[in-house]
């Protein structure tokens, strides 16, 4: 068919020899699409399923303990009593401790890099808190573990409690935590986790302001500092609002790097340096080697706790930050 | 200026090629972007293997017109058009099989979009869409699309390079090939030089003069040199209406309605 | 301004430069905590991982406790890593593209499409321990045993929404008129996105997946349920083989130095990877930007 291929086109109209070609690419069309359409559908599946194996697993607990799951502190496997509010409030308490210590150190370092940083070495700084966003979460554990902690333990707890004295409320302040795990340095180790991915965004948005919004800024002279807490972060409000949400969704829902460092305690803790738990540790410890039906339908039950606050803080960071950047 | 579109002054003054020359016949045209209608009972007539200018200025219409032609708006939910499209007799409106369509009226885009392939596979991809060739088949085909566009000299030694490594007006050029190698009765272009150098728009305009005696061509300008260069007939809209469709020889020299001659001499763009 | 007010460390522009002063030196210091953070925790791993490293690490199998420091290796925790990586990365990658491809092509003016892309959103953000419990509850009940299968399953669902959100950003870069130049030759939606949209992707899809992979070699908790462990080296993916982060959970948690030396150098090795496939994606990304 040589000779058709070079003909010129109008005094014969392109035969479409394959019209068999042609309903099947039209066949081939809806299969993709059908493709395409399953994997959405089986995100979907996924998060459904989640949700409810965790409502089905942890609802023994909830009936049989009712209201009282969430305020009692009592933890006893061999009773078969269980009582969540040690670890949910151990969750609470790291998760707001680490954003305190982090935010502060996040809005530094995005403003310093967006601002201040002199361009030559702007490319490793940005670079040095990728990396340590990077980091694996249980390698953050381990240094809690063994750097941090016996640090923190040897540096700071011990000569205040040996200079404390006995019934003193510094004495008591200090907890009873033996090694350094407790519920403070789990709170710091979170801290530097969650402190890179809060800095990146918060850069981003930063860089999201415009040209001649700073820049009519500086023209009225005033110093950086003005410019960035007048102008610059009201500009990003909401957003920035979102971002530290998401970040504290990330905290919340930490478990390897906590696990290490808290100190597995159930008992509703006192002082911050006490040792403590959080739902996520909770889960992770004792899964394993729970023996009765009840003692995982706790744990079960813990879950759908946590799931319940992790999942309200991310509705809630969406709907500030709105749909894009999440 | 007068630009109330219901004025007595811009009804339609058409001096349309006979209907047996036409290979398309837009009739009564009304095109919808969800509640915004944009165009309003619009006729075109294009005459086989002629080149057929649409001009007017920005928002008048001509680009959806154009992507009336080939049903490309069919991409986009929201977007409807009604009326009468004609070719060759059948309304393409009706028509379920858009992919056979496609192949007898090709498009040619505003920025040039070669695919991330070679420059062969460029040309070859649309064809193996339609038909089965065999090797010697395609180089030739390759060959002949690429000496119509004006662009197998340049590339002759490079066709297994990447398209996108191209300049603009040549990957222009490639794209004009890539659609003529499917053989379609009308090549559809949408400001097709508008995103080049003038040394590239003067060969992709002589390309298009020479393609005419095998294709017939409409062609979306914003140039009105370009139009009166190469066009044969020109077809001038405003505000989503049809004012005025003449010979070129004479839509440039003496317009008839105001509204194109002012637009002609430059009183508005 | 007079000179006479301008003058001075308590005029107005005094305390206002002040301000700024201790600002600019806060912010740097924050900086220079976050680096020292890091560091210190590079250093740690590179000395007690690198220091631990002896040739047996990959010949020998993970040892009992009470060994001798020195003794035993790592090989059935790194095969078994390598193995749930790389079926998890499959299912993660096949999935995951295929969503995203969902979402960025179909998805436009259909209501479905921003309710999933919340829904994937929620399960990028869901605590990875959830994701375990769903793991044990999907699969490891059934098997009645943990296995690498079910380790690669819950991985899988912690990585595929990644790969998802990744796809999608990077199939809407590309300009429309690329999609309409396909599609008006004649070809259909499915082969204007396979042939030419995924072709001209090329190098964000990628990306995704290496950020996938960092995302899933560093992860731990879900194996806690899925995989939790084998002492002995095993290629068996119905049944429970050892991985790199479980040894580590073990071993460090434990007293045994020797044990406790094999779990930092695991930690080297999965930072190694991690690190390498963040660098190596964003290297990608910075790349393709340039063009």
């Amino acid at each position: 068919m040589a000779e058709a291929a070079i003909a010129p086109a109008g005094e014969t109209a392109p035969q479409v020899k394959d019209l068999r070609g042609i309903s099947r690419a039209g066949r081939n069309d809806a299969i993709f699409h059908a493709l395409c359409l399953s994997a959405a559908m089986l995100l979907m599946a996924t998060l459904a399923g989640l949700l409810i194996s965790l409502i089905i697993g942890g609802w023994p607990a909830l009936s049989h303990f009712g209201l009282k799951f969430f305020f009692s502190s009592a933890w006893d496997p061999v009773a078969d009593d269980y009582g969540a509010a040690g670890p949910i409030v151990g969750t609470l308490i790291t998760a707001f401790l680490s954003m305190l210590f982090a935010l502060p150190l996040a809005i530094g370092i995005a403003v310093f890099l967006v601002e201040f940083c002199p361009k030559s070495i702007e490319r490793w700084v940005a670079m040095a808190v990728e990396l340590l966003a990077g980091i694996p979460s249980i390698v953050y554990g381990m240094w809690g573990l063994f750097v941090l902690g016996p640090w923190f333990n040897d540096h700071v707890i011990l000569p205040l409690r040996l200079a404390a004295e006995p019934g003193s409320f510094l004495e008591k302040f200090l907890g009873n935590a033996s090694s350094g795990s407790n519920i403070f340095t789990a709170s710091v180790i979170l801290a530097i986790m969650v402190l890179p991915f809060i800095a990146t965004v918060f850069r981003e948005l930063l860089l999201s302001v415009p040209t001649y919004v700073r820049e009519a800024a500086y023209g009225m002279g005033c110093t950086p500092f003005e410019v960035v807490s007048n102008i610059m972060l009201p500009y990003i409000r909401k957003s920035a609002i979102g971002a530290v949400m998401l970040g504290l969704g990330r905290a919340l829902g930490e478990t390897m790097a906590v696990t290490f460092i808290i100190g597995n305690s159930h008992a509703f803790p006192t002082s911050i340096f006490d040792s403590g738990s959080t739902i996520a540790s909770t889960i992770a410890n004792e899964f394993a080697e729970a023996t009765t039906d009840m003692h995982v339908s706790a744990l079960v039950a813990l879950g759908l706790v946590l799931f319940a606050i992790t999942f309200t803080t991310l509705a809630v960071a969406r709907l500030l930050l709105g749909k894009e950047k999440a | 200026m007068n630009f109330n579109a219901s004025s007595a002054d811009t009804a339609t003054v058409m001096v349309a090629p006979p209907e047996a020359e036409r290979v398309l016949d837009v009739k009564n045209l009304d095109f919808f972007y969800g509640k915004h209608q944009s165009l309003f009972g619009v006729d075109l007539p294009v005459a086989r293997k002629q080149i057929t200018a649409l001009i007017g200025p920005s928002g008048c219409g001509k680009s959806t017109l154009l992507r009336t032609l080939n049903r490309v708006y069919d991409l986009y939910p929201g977007q409807k058009a009604q009326g009468e499209i004609l070719f060759n007799g059948e309304n393409i409106l009706a028509e379920k099989d858009l992919a056979r369509l496609r192949a007898r009226i090709g498009m040619v885009f505003q920025r040039p979009t070669p695919f991330p392939m070679s420059i062969y596979d460029n040309i070859a991809f649309g064809v193996r869409l339609h038909r089965k060739v065999t090797k010697a088949e395609m180089d030739e085909i390759v060959e002949v699309s690429l000496t119509r566009a004006a662009l197998w000299d340049e590339v002759k030694d490079k066709l297994d390079k990447s398209g996108l490594g191209l300049s603009g007006g040549q990957q222009q050029r490639l794209c004009v090939a890539r659609g003529i190698a499917v053989e379609p009765e009308v090549l559809l272009l949408d400001e097709p030089a508008s995103a080049l150098d003038p040394l590239s728009t003067a060969k992709l305009e002589t390309a298009l003069l020479e393609l005419k005696d095998s294709f017939t061509i409409v062609i979306v300008t914003h140039n009105l040199q370009q139009a009166a260069r190469i066009s044969d007939h020109t077809a001038f809209m405003l505000l989503g209406k049809m004012i005025e469709f003449r010979p070129s020889s004479e839509a440039f020299v003496k317009p008839e309605t105001e509204a194109m001659r002012d637009y002609v001499t430059g009183r508005y763009g | 301004m007079s000179a006479a007010a301008s003058a001075g460390l308590f005029s107005r522009y005094g305390r206002r430069k002040l301000v700024n002063y201790v600002f600019v030196t806060l912010a740097s210091m924050a900086t220079a905590v976050a680096i020292a953070a890091l560091v210190m925790i590079l250093a740690s791993l590179i000395m007690k991982g690198f220091g631990g490293i002896n040739a047996e690490i990959f010949r020998a199998d993970t040892p009992g406790g009470g060994g001798d420091l020195g003794t035993g290796g790592l090989r059935n925790a790194i095969v078994g890593s390598v193995m749930l990586c790389a079926m998890g990365m499959v299912i993660a990658v096949v999935i995951g593209i295929l969503a995203g491809t969902w979402l960025a092509e179909y998805g436009d003016g259909n209501r479905l499409a921003g309710f999933v892309r919340f829904l994937n959103d929620v399960l990028l953000s869901a605590p990875s321990i959830l994701i375990g419990l769903f793991g044990y509850e999907l699969v490891v009940l059934p098997m009645h045993g943990g296995s690498a299968l079910a380790g690669a399953i819950a991985l899988a669902i912690l990585t595929t929404p990644v790969v998802t959100r990744t796809t999608e950003d990077i199939l809407r870069l590309q300009s429309n008129q690329l999609r309409e130049a396909g599609m008006a030759l004649g070809a259909g939606k499915g082969l204007v996105i396979r042939a030419i949209i995924w072709r001209a992707s090329r190098t964000g899809l990628v990306t995704g997946g290496l950020l996938g992979f960092a995302r899933m070699s560093g992860e731990s908790a879900p194996l806690v349920f899925t995989n939790a462990g084998n002492q002995f080296f095993s290629w068996n993916v119905l049944g429970a083989t050892a991985s790199l982060p479980m040894t580590i959970f073990y071993f460090a948690l434990s007293a045994d130095e020797n044990w406790q030396r094999l779990a930092w150098v695991a930690a080297l090795l999965i930072s190694v990877a991690v690190l390498s496939a963040n660098i190596i994606g964003r290297a990608l990304a910075r790349g393709s930007q340039h063009k």
